[in-house]
């Protein structure tokens, strides 16, 4: 041993507490990150109608009662309404815009990246409310806007159109773009281009930025609450007003119905990006 | 120049006309998703916010500093804009912290581990926040789930609540940040070759002393946006605080949100969200700059 | 007289001060293979890429088969490029690739199947018709961009450096089966490329760059052997380089003095001498040569069939390449001979 310098106590004792240390803290984040997910899990099988732990029977009645009340599923159905227009608005006008960065020089580039990107720090209650005053009264062809799913859409796009514009952005800059080239060079004029080489190219990208968008609006409800009306609500807006009157069961199946859905997107990128993975290389 | 010349000068220009619209053509819906129902509602907001609220009418058009007297010296405000900062203060500080040891463990951690880690780190980010109130919601009260496993397990005798309280609040406001803080600093970590601590270590360095010398100077940007990061998120969020926390827990989000919906005060309600904004606004720019100068001073 | 199959008239280029191609004016005849050579920076992409339509000129004019095409679009131009990066599309097999170009002039679809078959059949790819390009080697993406842009016959080809990035056995083969092809097919062709080996290997005529514009445009041989300045000397083989300063008692310009005589008259001051490696002479064989240097060997580096001697005069650094065993060691002083019409001055 060289290090004879150093006391032999400090040298075996520091790997021992350091190893405890680290075992605590894991178990410390596992355990925080778990505890509402398997709490809501759990109580979603309940058969009582309190929440109360411990749980003394078990039984899925309360998906059942999700199902047949027609309250909650027409708010499911909004939301999945919502979250598609929202991925579709979104991924667009997010695509389009990275690819005029990527591609493209022009005048006021930062003072236009920053005013895209601007809507992603402002907070909720903020956008809910400019939206709902600037629009609150407004009628086109007299169907009143507000509490459209329209406007929930628009507004739910301010912040997952940024999020798409960055992941895109990111994306188009990894791209080869003497293969764009190579594409104008053989007859393809600029959009065949865009949507015969550019966009397979980067189709992992895109299949994340619609479903990124998608789990966005799905799971938002402060805008929601501002924008929406009875008849619209969102699935989560009507989990927060429930929750404020009385928990029930039924808000825990709502929950994992709302997970369970994310996390079908998420396998979804996840199957796509590993078929990608093999198409290209063997 | 010939006249031919010039009628080919003429058709190059226009395809270098054609190259310069492109850009705004293809930016078109975003610029128009940005400035209607973001740039024309901020503004709308602004103006809204010199208005009136008398009677029953939802605002009388006016231009006065009424709005942002009240704000400033009505109690409820200004208290909660001392809560709401000092919320997010305490929330963010906690939450860098748990997430830079996160951050840290899962960096330091073989690479088998690192897909788990990362996956954990997502849920919190994926789960919508409703579902993550509600889960507490169910974990903190006198039968929830904390109250029966400490019972069960005899380490308390009677059943205890921590519903309602700062500190459900508070838990709560951590576990919505932590993915936001855990990846900014797992990328910056990522950027750091981890021979460096060996090198220190075969030196004789501590760990303490390695993070002291080593790590902390290389992550202080990337703490210093995480904070900022969770900070602003902080700030705006309502619904946890409001859920989880005591009935005085006001945030300023919450009474922008009982101002609009509950009173349908919309100047005040206006004013209060102009405040925010511009309190989110100065912390970007403070990090900002407080960033640029640490980079340029240790770089 | 027949029309080129390209034709460049003053063609100028700038970025705000930048002049990247100055007046470059130039043809291709029909079936001709003309390089343009010079280091990085020298405008020849930039020259290529106002051909091709990745970029705009701001003056002159560029012809293809006599058609006035510097207003056009790329996809409207009858060009094909072969980069160097190959720049397949990743996610098309290498016959949708092939294919691409085809499927764009909206050649119909037998035609379309059987050129496919002909063109990879010529860069002897036919088995490789269903893979995609991430299971190719280097090599065979190059093949693979060359029969894409072959496939589409355009008016001229543009090879911007398509070997560079390969290493150096491959080059070679690629280089000789590209002087092959040319030699089949008969494309007329633009060639962008630093490396003099490839120009003076496959090219019918060589312009050499610098600064955006042509020093010289000639035959290999002729580049080689009757460079018009002192630029295109250097820039095309290697030479070693005597910075001097003649008279009754010459110097190395920094006043060392050295042994030196040369034959006939030459003025006193300051000069640059270059003679090629390959042409120096020393010890018994340089005897007898009239242009003569005392030198001392520095080091040896052994090339496998030569031996390159390091020599040093004063100031002066040259070398020297002597096939057979190694007859000096370092530190030997020995004469250095070679003969006038191997030598340039250029002052």
């Amino acid at each position: 041993m060289s290090d004879g310098s150093t006391p032999l106590t400090r040298r075996s004792v520091e790997p021992v507490v350091f190893r405890v240390l680290t075992l605590a803290f894991t178990i410390f984040i596992v355990a925080y990150v778990l505890i509402p997910i398997v709490v809501t899990l759990v109580m979603s099988f309940n058969e009582a109608a309190q929440i109360r732990f411990p749980i003394k029977v078990w039984s899925l009645g309360w998906y059942g009662d999700f199902i047949a009340s027609p309250q909650w599923t027409d708010a499911l159905k909004n939301s999945f309404i919502i979250a598609v227009g929202t991925a579709v608005i979104s991924t667009t006008a997010g695509i389009l815009a990275a690819w005029a960065f990527e591609r493209y020089d022009f005048a006021f580039k930062n003072v236009l990246y920053i005013l895209i990107m601007m809507p992603l720090f402002m907070p909720g209650v903020v956008l809910g409310l400019g939206v709902a005053i600037a629009f609150g009264g407004l009628e086109i062809g007299g169907v009143s806007i507000y509490g459209s799913r329209g406007l929930v859409m628009v507004a739910h796009s301010l912040w997952a159109m940024p999020l798409v514009f960055m992941l895109m952005e990111a994306t188009f800059r990894t791209i080869d773009n003497r293969v764009v080239e190579a594409a104008n060079d053989l007859g393809a004029p600029p959009v065949r281009t865009f949507f015969e080489v550019v966009i397979p190219m980067v189709s992992t990208g895109v299949i994340s930025s619609v479903l990124f968008a998608f789990v966005i609006s799905l799971n938002e409800f402060v805008m929601a609450l501002f924008l929406t009306d009875r008849d619209t609500q969102t699935l989560p807006v009507l989990m927060w007003l429930s929750l404020r009157s009385a928990g029930t069961p039924r808000l825990a199946v709502a929950s994992v119905i709302l997970a369970l859905t994310v996390f079908a997107c998420l396998s979804l990128i996840m199957l796509w990006y590993i078929r990608q993975l093999r198409k290209v290389s063997r | 120049m010939t006249g031919e010349d010039r009628a080919f000068t003429v058709a190059r220009a226009a395809v270098i006309r054609r190259k310069r619209a492109a850009p705004w053509l293809l930016m078109l819906p975003a610029l128009i998703i940005v400035l209607i129902f973001f740039g024309l509602p901020t503004l709308y907001m602004a103006r809204m916010s010199f208005n009136l609220s008398e009677g029953s009418k939802l605002f009388t058009p006016g231009l006065s500093w009424a709005n942002y007297q009240t704000v400033f010296s009505n109690e409820v405000f200004v208290g909660a804009i001392w809560t709401t900062l000092q919320l997010a203060l305490m929330a963010s500080a906690a939450t860098l912290v748990i997430g830079y040891l996160f951050a840290l463990l899962v960096w330091l951690k073989p690479a088998k581990w690192r897909l788990i880690f990362i996956g954990l780190a997502l849920c919190p980010l994926l789960i919508s926040e409703i579902a993550i109130i509600f889960g507490w919601w169910m974990f903190f009260p006198k039968n929830g789930l904390l109250s029966f496993a400490l019972t069960s397990s005899g380490l308390i005798s009677d059943k205890i609540s921590l519903m309602y309280t700062e500190f459900a609040a508070f838990v709560g406001l951590v576990y919505l940040t932590l993915p936001f803080c855990f990846f900014i600093l797992l990328s910056i970590l990522d950027g750091i070759d981890k021979r460096m601590l060996e090198a220190a270590a075969d030196l004789g360095a501590s760990p303490l002393t390695i993070f002291r010398e080593v790590l902390l100077p290389l992550t202080r940007n990337g703490m210093l946006v995480a904070f900022s990061q969770c900070f602003i998120f902080t700030m705006g969020t309502y619904a946890t605080p409001s859920a989880l926390g005591p009935d005085t827990l006001w945030t300023m989000g919450f009474l922008v949100q009982e101002q609009m919906l509950g009173r349908n005060n919309w100047p005040l309600a206006s004013a209060l969200s102009m405040v925010l904004v511009v309190l989110v606004a100065v912390m970007m720019v403070f990090t900002r700059a407080l960033a640029t100068r640490r980079a340029t001073l240790h770089v | 007289m027949t029309i080129a199959a390209l034709d460049l008239q003053n063609v100028r280029r700038t970025y705000g001060r930048v002049v990247a191609v100055d007046n470059v004016s130039l043809t291709v005849a029909k079936g001709e293979f003309v390089t343009l050579l010079g280091p990085s920076g020298s405008g020849k992409t930039s020259t290529l890429r106002l051909v091709g339509g990745f970029d705009q000129l701001n003056g002159g004019s560029i012809r293809i088969n006599g058609e006035r095409i510097d207003h056009l679009p790329a996809y409207q131009r009858d060009t094909a490029t072969i980069f160097q990066s190959g720049a397949l599309f990743p996610h098309k097999t290498v016959a949708e690739n092939v294919a691409f170009g085809l499927r764009m002039r909206k050649v119909d679809a037998s035609e379309t199947a059987d050129r496919v078959k002909q063109y990879l059949g010529i860069v002897r790819l036919s088995g490789f018709a269903d893979r995609f390009p991430a299971q190719l080697s280097g090599g065979q993406k190059q093949r693979v961009a060359l029969a894409r842009s072959l496939a589409v016959r355009p008016a001229i080809l543009l090879f911007d450096e398509p070997l560079s990035a390969l290493d150096l056995s491959l080059r070679l083969q690629l280089r000789a089966e590209i002087k092959n092809l040319h030699d089949q097919l008969q494309f007329s062709a633009i060639y962008v490329t630093h490396d003099q080996g490839e120009a003076m290997a496959m090219s019918s005529r060589v312009a050499v760059m610098r600064n955006g514009a042509i020093e010289q445009i000639d035959t290999p041989e002729n580049i080689f052997h009757q460079p018009i300045n002192e630029f295109v000397y250097t820039f095309i083989g290697e030479s070693c380089c005597l910075a001097v300063r003649l008279g009754p008692q010459p110097t190395d310009g920094a006043g060392g003095r050295i042994d030196l005589s040369l034959q006939g008259d030459h003025a006193p001051g300051d000069a640059r001498l270059y003679i090629r490696p390959s042409r120096l002479r020393f010890g018994p064989d340089a005897a007898d040569l009239p242009n003569r240097l005392k030198a001392r060997v520095e080091f040896v580096e052994f090339l496998g069939d030569m031996n390159r001697y390091h020599l040093r005069a004063a100031g002066l650094e040259l070398f020297a390449d002597h096939a057979g065993a190694a007859v000096h060691r370092a530190g030997d002083v020995v004469d250095v001979g070679w003969q006038s019409q191997d030598m340039r001055v250029f002052r």
